[in-house]
């Protein structure tokens, strides 16, 4: 049954190109992580060290107290031997077989009998609502309930960990949507330990207890999808999060600025002496000057120009320019055309900074 | 002029292309098929009666050679299926799954006996097998067993599997490397051992392309000429298309037996194709991107025995009728041991005026033609097919895939009823125009599949962008669609240059008294004159043909 999984300082290389730095994180029985990153940031990688389709350079996997990879001690458990299932990206379904009877393939090689395994494989289509599909071949399915029948033969088997490829990049918006929130209810249900790879961050949030934010082969920031996003820890983890203005600012005496010229309300002695400054989009409020400029306590007030405008339905998002070339994107709720003198605002307290 | 007839003039105008050709699809192959089924019910409709309804057919049932031999020809077939699969699934799995060095000469080696034409191969193994063959000189006389036992059904059955067991290596081949990785990967995670891999996961995907390259492999047994014409009278193995010629050319001549028994031979290519067809659907599949596929490490042991199958199906399917033909084509006087060597025989017949020239420009000249015909309207014709939808559309389909699955002995004594018939007033018959009409029927298909395949794979777009800017239909097909499908209309050329070089069985049925085609001077030769020189035609044959594709495969890579 569902199990806890660890990896220690595990590296790996192809040729000369070393993909994984001592990746180390630890995952508790019953917690989905995501791993989360630009494409060749290493997480696919990653995850094929944890099927058993790669053996690690170096270091250890375990999962409770079984070591399954370590290459000094000589250990790498075949994949056949894990007893973890998988979701593929491409669902790969056997064209051959029929639901029902891709449902139940793991069954059979476990030797679990006729009439539970029949009980069993409708348990799991049943699952991923996709009972009434059992006499059909893959062929004749839907993206959607391809993938949703490859759900069900991975948790058919009732896998120790269950691991998915980037399930949902090969389907269409809506159905994405759909079926991200369906996963996310199965894994609460069946309380079973995940490892989910994508690179959308929208699935990150929605399914993670915990995110692992990679790239270049490095776990940037491990954390909750809440702490990611409120307090990124690295430049990269900062712009890959949400749609963030991320501005270099400088310290010179008792002064922090943006190039040179705009002022920054933060407190010298607790930021590094050079950094970026991550201001959350949302929390950028751009108005037209004449408007009357409110100097409401504690916020940043910058002057610029509109340089883009597009309408986003309930508002319009502005990128405007400042003065030293800085660019800042923000919403507002008037229809500024490109050129339009504009106050842009956003709130003093909580600045966050990361470190260069 | 009423907007209704005009519209309905703009209606046939855009439906003239798709008219044309479906008419002439129909005039070609339509029309000789339709005359020979309709013979072989009534069997004097030629002479305008309508008596003697399902006679021949009444005949086949009662006599019991007949019977036999019916029965004969399906196990035959059967049984070069079933060998072809016992030799070319292993050699697919190696080409496919393994590591074993050297697959583009194992590959290489499956091409040879693919592109010998299966009457040469046999023909050559009687000069190794027959008394007095080279197997008596080398070994010092065979065993009297294996002589009866190649002189009989399964020597027959070999010599057969042995030219067709590479269609179902390269086609076990292909759907092996298109089975993705993640198929393999999904059953191991799920705990798959390596057998319960294979026989769960495998074979199963694998089973359409058995069935398939299985369906070529028995049509084209069963559809045969050469092999049951030069082996079967020697194993006493009568053979339905051996049989249907030797009622067409000899005395007696019975044109409606002949006709019954090619409709019957024809029912039987049908429904192997839908049987097929039917089992491949029942197996499951459905199209496989291809991908990456694992590689299963071979040890010392394994890699010997791989390349040891391939060596001896190399050794028996291509060396040693190779060897057989070309010492043959060399020999001056036999005497004791090996015969002295002498180019005499290639001079012979490639002397200025002597029949093996005529033989020789007669086959080049009209494989010329038919594959410049072949090409030309079948190019049209695919593109016509491919970018049409409706009855009509259906129709055409269904004649062009006519020749593909009819045999081509059928097709021949086809088209002798429909251009001997008294409403023709062409003197069409007995002359070479016959000859090329029945090549171009024969194997336009070539043409067609190529163009298809490139066809389909063109977005109409690309057309349709053309047309928006003002270019008539015309001007579409020859500056947008020709230039793309000039690749695949090259490879059909050569492909159908090949084949109608070394063509057997139209030739002989249907040439003119007193011309040769290469194959009908190696087949008379090797029977009634001069084994040398049929045999010295055999290889200035294959050679010539063989140049021809080495020179095309150079062309193509260097473009």
């Amino acid at each position: 049954m569902t199990a806890s999984l660890q990896c220690t300082a595990i590296t790996k290389q192809f040729q000369s190109q070393v993909v994984l730095k001592e990746i180390s994180l630890e995952l508790p029985a019953g917690e989905c992580l995501v791993l989360l990153g630009p494409s060749g940031c290493g997480k696919t990688t990653l995850l094929n060290i944890i099927t058993g389709m790669h053996q690690a350079d170096g270091g250890q996997l375990r999962c409770d107290d079984e070591i399954l990879d370590d290459r000094s001690q000589g250990i790498h458990q075949s994949m056949q031997r894990r007893g973890f299932g998988m979701v593929f990206q491409d669902f790969s379904l056997w064209p051959h077989m029929t639901v029902a009877g891709n449902v139940e393939f793991g069954l059979k090689i476990q030797g679990v009998g006729s009439r539970e395994r029949r009980a069993r494989v409708m348990q799991a289509l049943e699952q991923v609502q996709m009972t009434e599909f059992a006499d059909r071949r893959p062929t004749t399915l839907s993206g959607g309930q391809a993938q949703r029948v490859a759900i069900a033969r991975a948790l058919a088997v009732r896998p120790r960990v269950l691991l998915m490829d980037e399930p949902l990049s090969a389907l269409d918006a809506r159905l994405r949507e759909e079926l991200k929130s369906e996963i996310g209810t199965l894994l609460k249900e069946t309380g079973t330990t995940a490892v989910y790879v994508t690179h959308d961050q929208s699935e990150a949030f929605t399914l993670a207890d915990r995110v692992a934010l990679m790239y270049q082969g490095r776990i940037e920031q491990l954390d909750t999808p809440e702490a990611l996003y409120a307090r990124p820890s690295t430049r990269f983890a900062a712009s890959f999060i949400g749609a963030s203005n991320v501005i270099p600012y400088r310290q010179e005496g008792d002064r922090v600025t943006l190039r040179d010229r705009h002022d920054m309300p933060l407190p010298t002695h607790a930021i590094p002496p050079k950094g970026h400054l991550v201001v959350r989009r949302e929390h950028v409020v751009i108005e037209p000057v004449g408007e009357g400029t409110r100097h409401l306590n504690g916020h940043v007030v910058l002057e610029g120009v509109c340089r883009r405008r597009s309408f986003l339905g309930d508002r319009h998002e502005i990128l405007a320019g400042l003065d030293g070339g800085l660019e800042i994107r923000g919403f507002s709720q008037h229809p500024l055309r490109p050129g339009d003198p504009v106050a842009i605002r956003f709130p003093g307290h909580g600045l966050h900074v990361v470190a260069d | 002029m009423t907007p209704e007839l005009r519209a309905l003039r703009r209606h046939a105008w855009l439906q003239l292309p798709i008219l044309i050709c479906a008419l002439l699809l129909l005039l070609a192959t339509g029309y000789p098929l339709l005359l020979l089924f309709a013979q072989s019910l009534f069997p004097d409709i030629l002479g305008g009666s309508l008596e003697g309804f399902l006679d021949p057919y009444r005949r086949i049932v009662e006599t019991e050679a007949l019977g036999q031999m019916i029965r004969n020809s399906l196990l035959w077939a059967g049984a070069v299926t079933v060998v072809s699969w016992i030799m070319g699934i292993p050699c697919g799995y190696l080409l496919a799954r393994t590591n074993l060095p050297g697959k583009l000469w194992a590959r290489l080696s499956l091409l040879v006996p693919i592109m010998t034409p299966p009457y040469i191969a046999a023909l050559s193994y009687i000069l190794v097998m027959q008394h007095g063959g080279f197997a008596d000189t080398l070994l010092g006389g065979l065993p009297d067993g294996l002589r009866a036992w190649f002189f009989s059904f399964w020597g027959v059955t070999l010599v057969m599997a042995l030219s067709s067991f590479g269609y179902v290596a390269l086609a076990v081949e292909a759907a092996l490397s298109a089975i993705p990785r993640r198929l393999e990967d999904a059953a191991q995670m799920l705990g798959a051992r390596w057998y319960q891999l294979g026989a769960l996961v495998l074979v199963p995907l694998l089973l359409p392309a058995i069935f398939n390259s299985g369906l070529l492999v028995f049509l084209e047994a069963i559809s045969n000429f050469g092999v049951p014409a030069v082996m079967g009278t020697r194993a006493n193995l009568p053979l339905l298309p051996a049989e249907i010629f030797y009622l067409v050319t000899s005395w007696p001549i019975d044109l409606p037996l002949a006709t019954s028994l090619s409709s019957l031979l024809c029912l039987f290519a049908l429904a192997t194709l839908y049987v097929s067809r039917w089992l491949a659907a029942k197996a499951g599949g459905g199209t496989l991107k291809a991908s990456e596929s694992a590689l299963h490490p071979l040890g010392p042991l394994g890699k010997c025995l791989g390349w040891g199958l391939f060596l001896g199906l190399f050794l028996l399917s291509a060396a040693l009728p190779y060897a057989a033909m070309i010492i043959t084509s060399l020999a001056d006087a036999w005497g004791e041991g090996l015969p002295a060597l002498t180019l005499g025989h290639y001079q012979a017949i490639l002397a200025p005026g002597s029949r093996g020239l005529e033989a020789l420009t007669t086959s080049l000249g009209l494989s010329i033609a038919a594959a410049t015909i072949c090409v030309i309207i079948g190019g049209y014709i695919a593109y016509v097919n491919v970018r049409s939808t409706g009855p009509l559309q259906k129709l055409l389909d269904g004649l062009a895939m006519l020749p593909r699955v009819i045999p081509k002995i059928v097709v021949a004594v086809g088209l002798i009823l429909a251009w001997n018939a008294p409403w023709i007033h062409l003197d069409v018959y007995n002359t070479l125009w016959m000859l090329l009409l029945a090549y171009v029927v024969i194997y336009i298909t070539d043409a067609l599949n190529y163009s298809n395949t490139s066809l389909t794979r063109m977005s109409p777009s690309m057309e349709h962008a053309a047309a928006m800017l003002g270019a008539g239909r015309a001007r579409v097909f020859f500056s947008i669609v020709l230039p793309q499908l000039k690749p695949a209309l090259l490879a059909a050329w050569v492909t159908t240059f090949i084949v109608c070089m070394r063509e057997l069985v139209a030739s002989i049925l249907l040439l003119p008294p007193g011309a040769d085609t290469t194959a009908t001077f190696i087949f008379n030769q090797f029977e009634q004159g001069d084994i040398t020189m049929a045999m010295a035609m055999a290889t200035v044959t294959i050679v010539l043909t063989t140049v021809v594709l080495i020179l095309f495969r150079v062309g193509r890579q260097e473009a």
